[in-house]
C-alpha cells in the first residue's frame, strides 16, 4: 500500500485490540497533506487507541501507511520535567540551529531557561508543540492537548495552534472531546462510534477563522448536528 | 523580626530543656553520675578530644568510610536497579536473589566479611557498600519500572538513540526514587560504619566509642554517639541542599 503524494496518512482495514477487546474494526482513513482533521466520539470509543496505533505505540492489524517522522502531543503534556524549555525542544535533535526559531514561533524566548514546573499549563503545552515542531514531522497527532486547560486558555491555544498550523503547513490529526473545538480547528471532523468511523463532517468555514464564528448560526447548527450524531449511538 | 528569629530557634528549646534536666538529674545524686555524666562533663570531654586532635582523626576516618561506601553502594545500586527495573530478563534473573540478600540484617554479614577480608579497611568498606546497595537498588528498581509511559513514548518518537533514552529519560525520570534510596543509604551507612569500627579498627567514631566503653568513659561514649548523630544529619542535610541546587525540579514532580 503506497501513500499517494497528496496524502500524509492512509489507513486501510485497521483492527486494534486493547485489553483483550476489539476497539477499532476495519477502520479506513485518509489524510491529505496539510489537512487538519479532528476526531470526536464518546469516552472509550477508541480515539486515543487510534492515535496510539498510528504512532506505533501499540500493536494492530491492517495497513497504516504513514510518514517516517511523526509528532505526538499528549494530553498530559509529556514534556520532560528535568529539562528546561530549551533543552526540551532540543531533545533528540541532531541540528539545534532552528531551536531559537521555534522558541520565537511559540513565544517562549523569555522562558527558555525555565523548567516546566515554573510555567503555566498553556505554556507547557506550547513547549510540547514546539518540541514536536522542531523535530520537523510531516504528521502531528494531538491527543486532547487542551483538555486540562481552562476555557480562556483553551480558546487562546486554539487560535495560536491555527496560526502555527497555517505557518508550518503540517498535517494534524486532532482528538478532542469538545465538538466546538473540533469544528473551530478542522477541515473535517470525524466521528468514531462502535469501533468504526461512522460519520464525516466537512467544515467549510473560511480561514483564517476568528473565534466569533463560534456564535454563527451555521456553527451552532453544525455543533448540534454532531452532538446529536454522538448521542444517537 | 524578633519573633521571626525566635521561631527559627524553636527547635533548640526541647534540646535545652532535655540537657538542663540531665544536668540537674546528674548533679542531684539521684542517679550514678559515672553512668549518667552531666552534660558539662560530656562537653569538657569533647573539648579535650578536640584539643588533642584525636576527634578530628576519628571523624575523618569514619567520614571517608561512609562516603566511599555510599559512593560504591549507590553506583552499584543505581546500575543494577535500572537494569532490573527496565528489563524483564534481568528482573526475573536477579531480583529474587537480591530480595533474599536484602532481607538480611546488614550488620549480620560483618563477621562473615571479617572472615573473608580480615579486619582491615577492606572489610569495613565492603560492609558499608553492601548495606547501602540495597535501599538504593530497590528504590531505583521501583522508580525506573514506574516511569510514566508518555515520557517513554515521547522519547521513542523524538530519538532513536538508546544512550539518549537511558541517560536523558530513564535515569532522570528515576531520580526522585534514587534520591530517596540514597537518603536511606546515608542513614544505613552511619549504622554500618559504627558497627564495623567496633572490631578491628584503630580509628573512627565506632572505635572511639568501643575503647571508651572498655575504659568505662561514658562521657566519651556519649561524645561519640552525639557526633555520629550530628554527622549523619549533616550529611543528609548537605545531600539534600546539593540536590535542590542541582535538580530544582525534583520535588515538583
Amino acid at each position: 500500500m503506497d501513500r499517494e503524494d497528496l496524502n500524509s496518512l492512509v489507513i486501510k482495514d485497521l483492527n486494534v485490540r486493547y485489553g483483550g477487546y476489539l476497539v477499532i474494526e476495519n477502520l479506513r482513513l485518509e489524510l491529505k497533506k496539510g489537512e487538519f482533521v479532528s476526531i470526536v466520539g464518546k469516552s472509550g470509543c477508541g480515539k486515543t487507541t487510534l492515535l496510539n496505533a498510528i504512532a506505533g505505540f501499540i500493536d494492530y492489524k491492517g495497513g497504516i501507511d504513514k510518514p517516517d517522522e511523526i509528532g505526538f502531543v499528549f494530553q498530559n503534556y509529556a514534556v520532560f520535567p528535568w529539562l528546561n524549555v530549551r533543552n526540551n525542544i532540543c531533545f533528540g535533535l541532531k541540528d539545534t540551529k532552528l531551536v531559537d526559531h521555534f522558541l520565537k514561533v511559540t513565544s517562549l524566548e523569555d522562558k527558555k531557561n525555565k523548567y516546566p514546573f515554573e510555567l503555566s499549563g498553556g505554556q507547557v503545552q506550547r513547549v510540547a508543540l514546539a518540541r514536536t515542531l522542531a523535530a520537523n514531522p510531516e504528521l502531528i497527532l494531538m491527543d486532547e492537548p487542551y483538555g486540562a486547560l481552562d476555557v480562556y486558555n483553551r480558546e487562546k491555544m486554539q487560535q495560536w495552534l491555527l496560526k502555527i498550523w497555517h505557518e508550518q503547513k503540517k498535517t494534524i490529526l486532532f482528538v478532542t472531546h469538545s465538538i466546538e473545538e473540533a469544528i473551530f480547528l478542522s477541515d473535517r471532523t470525524l466521528l468514531i462510534q462502535d469501533k468504526h468511523l461512522t460519520k464525516e463532517f466537512v467544515i467549510s468555514f473560511p480561514r483564517p477563522r476568528r473565534k466569533d464564528i463560534k456564535f454563527d448560526e451555521k456553527f451552532i447548527q453544525l455543533k448540534k448536528k454532531i452532538s446529536e450524531s454522538i448521542d444517537s449511538q | 523580626m524578633l519573633l521571626k528569629n525566635i521561631k527559627r530557634i524553636y527547635f533548640l528549646l526541647p534540646l535545652l530543656v532535655f540537657i538542663s534536666l540531665l544536668q540537674i538529674l546528674s548533679n542531684s545524686g539521684l542517679v550514678n553520675s559515672s553512668l549518667f555524666p552531666p552534660p558539662t562533663k560530656v562537653f569538657l570531654s569533647f573539648t579535650e578530644l578536640l584539643r588533642s586532635g584525636e576527634i578530628i582523626l576519628h571523624i575523618k576516618s569514619s567520614i571517608w568510610r561512609v562516603l566511599f561506601g555510599l559512593l560504591m553502594g549507590s553506583v552499584a545500586g543505581i546500575i543494577i536497579g535500572l537494569l532490573t527495573g527496565r528489563n524483564n530478563l534481568y528482573d526475573k534473573s536477579f531480583s529474587p536473589l537480591l530480595q533474599i540478600f536484602r532481607s538480611f540484617p546488614a550488620v549480620a554479614i560483618i563477621p562473615l566479611v571479617i572472615a573473608w577480608f580480615g579486619i582491615g579497611e577492606g572489610a569495613k568498606l565492603f560492609s558499608i557498600s553492601f548495606a547501602v546497595f540495597f535501599p538504593v537498588w530497590i528504590n531505583t528498581h521501583i522508580g525506573s519500572s514506574r516511569i510514566p509511559v508518555h515520557y517513554l513514548q515521547s522519547s521513542s518518537l523524538l530519538t532513536k538513540s538508546i544512550i539518549t533514552k537511558w541517560f536523558r529519560v530513564i535515569l532522570p525520570a528515576s531520580l526522585p526514587f534514587i534520591v530517596a534510596g540514597i537518603r536511606n543509604g546515608i542513614a544505613i551507612a552511619f549504622i554500618m560504619v559504627f558497627v564495623s569500627e567496633l572490631a578491628g579498627a584503630s580509628s573512627g567514631i565506632g572505635y572511639l566509642i568501643s575503647v571508651s566503653h572498655l575504659a568505662y568513659r561514658i562521657d566519651k561514649m556519649i561524645v561519640g554517639l552525639i557526633l555520629l548523630g550530628l554527622l549523619g544529619a549533616l550529611t543528609d542535610f548537605i545531600f539534600i541542599r546539593m540536590i535542590r541546587r542541582t535538580l530544582p525540579w525534583i520535588e515538583k514532580i
